[in-house]
């Protein structure tokens, strides 16, 4: 089967700036992945790991410095090409409230992509009447503002809008930060819903691995751009391959004050990407880092449980 | 563990004056935090936690009116003090850490003169540079002399809110107050930020009080809760209690759909039908009514507040049979 969307080494460098400097800072390198049709794969890493550079990347709003990204089997280029893609493909932004113009009406926003994209829009109401309802919203919403919708509203207006053209796949950015847990429940259960019955694909991006655990197939774990796992959101949870997705999964504080963990899962920050460590770019905070690991760079290369990590011991994790 | 009481709400009531009406924010509430304990206020967005924690501090917006109540730090009931008396407790005795600690600092000045600035302000002895550059060694800021010589926007998140907790902590305050201290950060800054306000514990010998509504932060930290609904405590006990044990419908409801405890098999997420009720003109029963699903004919009467053990209370006309 072919997939809906597939990444190809991408990599994307920011320029340095200053003409005597060629290249660039490189904020992606080599990242592969693809969403298959229907299918819900999330994207993980710390703050500044590049999740958002890549959905930026793919949706042709950030220069591309090597690689390609296709979309259902073809390569898409030039201005054009994404362009089309942004029909076919959709972003939820990170801040659901603030990535609405205060000026417009929820009815109005609704149907925009129309509008954007030039489609026929015989009945706006209409159609603003049904996308509302497709999210689960009242029609009377149509005539509200932004500033007058609830945390909650303003995420499924969001929706509302990435399903407008009715697109084969959604990239949500943060889909349900900074909402309470019974509304972010309400909008994982819309997503899946819409999957089920649309047969939409999701590319995610999150550090709630909660979440992940609830909506994603496959899980993609970025570390300073590069993909250090990949595989099977269950499979992964179970045994991560690579110490930096086990110290994520441990990180997380669990809702029950008798599993209190004694100690810190991961000490210090993510280092600059203008100061990459040698060797594995993880050793500087790999709790089970050696000698190797300081010299030598691990390629990403299938486990012998047929997931994908970039560590050298990675079968040795996994008991 | 002796416990003193640091910080006393008693039949507190907040309202925001709004062209509707006045918007009670906080209802009657009660509480109380001793020294050396962590107490963590966690509840639906709008429910009333920061107003709560913000008349702990006696920091309230303008727009607020305390209509009843006091807030008694040491016995001293802080809101009927001089202005000048308040300003002398705060920073002083009570700190505040608040969520995105950007916004707490001026972005032309350094981190230095900033936590100097403001601890100089109290006594001028803990602006020195050694002290400073220590407090940041103790809340885990590597190269803390190099730190201070550098700006907000040089910082990470998780830094910038380490450097916040530092600058409180320096003042030596009776009760630190974090207002959603980890909402900003990721999970692993998150976690660095637990283990730092938990291992605090040990030599900080003040009240800590938590704002957030991330069930996990709760779990990790606190040893006592109180859960809110529209302005009031619905529920307060000790963690292990409110997570394994609790009383409340809301409460069940809220742990019931944190998707950290549904097993991914079970398909949906439970949720809470409805919203929060008009805080213009609440309910005389029970505000959680038209979305509980065990309501009673006699949930629309006013609520009597029950105690179904020691240091645990419950605002349910349930549970009482
Ligand atoms: N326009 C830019 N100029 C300079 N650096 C940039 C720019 N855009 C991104 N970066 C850098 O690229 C890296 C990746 O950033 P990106 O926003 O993609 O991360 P992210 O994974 O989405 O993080 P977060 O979880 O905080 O949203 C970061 O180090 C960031 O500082
Ligand atoms: N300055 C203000 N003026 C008017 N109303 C306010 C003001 N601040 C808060 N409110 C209202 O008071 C109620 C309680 O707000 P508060 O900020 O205390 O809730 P919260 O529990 O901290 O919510 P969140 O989780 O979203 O931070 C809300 O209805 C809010 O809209
Ligand atoms: S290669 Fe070495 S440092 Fe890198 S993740 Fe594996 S064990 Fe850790
Ligand atoms: S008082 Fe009644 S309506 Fe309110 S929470 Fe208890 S059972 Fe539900
Ligand atoms: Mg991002
Ligand atoms: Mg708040």
């Amino acid at each position: 089967m072919i997939p809906v969307l597939e990444l190809q080494n991408l990599s994307v460098d920011l320029p340095l700036g200053g003409f005597l400097t060629r290249g660039g800072l490189p904020i992606l390198q080599d990242v592969t992945l693809s969403v298959g049709r229907g299918e819900s794969v999330a994207l993980v890493g710390e703050s500044g790991s590049g999740k958002t550079t890549l959905a930026r990347a793919v949706m042709g709003l950030q220069a591309i410095s090597g690689g390609a990204v296709r979309f259902d089997g073809k390569a898409v280029a030039g201005r054009d090409g994404f362009a089309r893609l942004r029909r076919d493909a959709a972003m939820m932004f990170q801040d659901a409230t603030a990535s609405l113009s205060p000026r417009l009406t929820v009815g109005y926003l609704v149907t925009e992509a129309f509008r954007i994209h030039r489609q026929p829009l015989p009945d706006p109401a209409r159609t603003a009447r049904e996308l509302l309802a497709t999210v689960g919203l009242p029609p009377a919403i149509a005539h509200r503002y932004p500033h007058e919708l609830s945390g909650g509203q303003a995420r499924r207006v969001g929706v509302a809008r990435a399903l407008a053209l009715r697109p084969r796949l959604v990239i949500a950015d943060e889909p349900t930060a900074g909402l309470d847990v019974s509304v972010q429940a309400e909008v994982l259960n819309l997503m899946a819903d819409l999957r089920r019955d649309m047969g939409l694909a999701y590319l995610i991006i999150t550090h709630n691995l909660a979440v992940v655990r609830h909506v994603a197939d496959r899980i993609v774990v970025l570390y300073l751009g590069r993909v250090v796992e990949e595989g099977p959101t269950a499979e992964v949870f179970a045994a991560p391959a690579h110490p930096y997705t086990a110290s994520l999964i441990a990180a997380e504080p669990k809702p029950d004050p008798r599993k209190r963990r004694a100690d810190l899962a991961i000490r210090g920050e993510v280092p600059s990407i203008l100061r990459r460590p040698k060797g594995c770019e993880f050793h500087t905070r790999c709790p089970l880092a050696r000698d190797v690991c300081r010299l030598t760079a691990p390629d990403l290369r299938p486990t012998t449980s047929g997931r994908l990590a970039r560590c050298h011991f990675a079968d040795q994790h996994q008991e | 563990m002796g416990m003193t009481v640091v910080l006393e709400v008693q039949n507190l009531s907040v309202a925001y004056a709004m062209p509707g009406g006045a918007l009670q924010a906080v209802r009657d509430v009660s509480l109380s935090v001793a020294r050396g304990e962590v107490l963590g206020i966690m509840g639906e967005s709008g429910c009333g936690k920061s107003t709560l924690a913000a008349a702990m501090i006696n920091l309230l917006p303008p727009a607020a009116r305390v209509g009843q109540g006091a807030v008694r730090l040491n016995g001293t009931d802080m809101l009927r003090l001089a202005p000048a008396a308040q300003r002398a407790l705060r920073g002083r005795s009570v700190a505040m850490v608040f969520q995105d600690p950007m916004t707490a600092f001026n972005p032309v000045l350094t981190i230095g003169q900033q936590v100097a600035d403001f601890v100089g302000a109290h006594d001028a002895s803990l602006a020195r540079p050694d002290r400073l550059a220590a407090m940041l060694d103790r809340v885990g800021i590597p190269d803390a002399a190099r730190c201070l010589g550098r700006y907000p926007h040089e910082l990470s998140g998780g830094m910038r809110q380490r450097v916040a907790i530092a600058a409180a902590l320096l003042m030596q305050p009776d009760v630190l107050i974090a207002d959603e201290p980890t909402t900003a950060l990721d999970v692993t800054m998150e976690a660095q930020i637990i283990h730092l306000l938990r291992d605090l514990r040990t030599t900080f010998d003040g009240a800590i009080v938590i704002v957030t509504h991330h069930l996990g932060v709760i779990a990790e930290l606190c040893d006592r809760v109180a859960v809110m609904y529209a302005g009031e405590v619905v529920e307060e006990g000790p963690v292990d209690a409110i997570f394994h044990d609790p009383q409340h419908p809301y409460t069940r409801a809220l742990l019931a759909c944190d998707p950290a405890v549904v097993d991914p098999a079970s398909g949906r997420l439970p949720t809470i039908a409805g919203r929060l009720p008009d805080l213009t003109a609440p309910p005389p029963g029970c505000a959680f009514e038209p979305r509980c699903g065990m309501a009673l004919a006699v949930c629309s009467q006013p609520v009597p507040r029950r105690v179904p053990a020691a240091g645990r209370s419950v605002l349910c006309h349930r549970g009482a049979e």
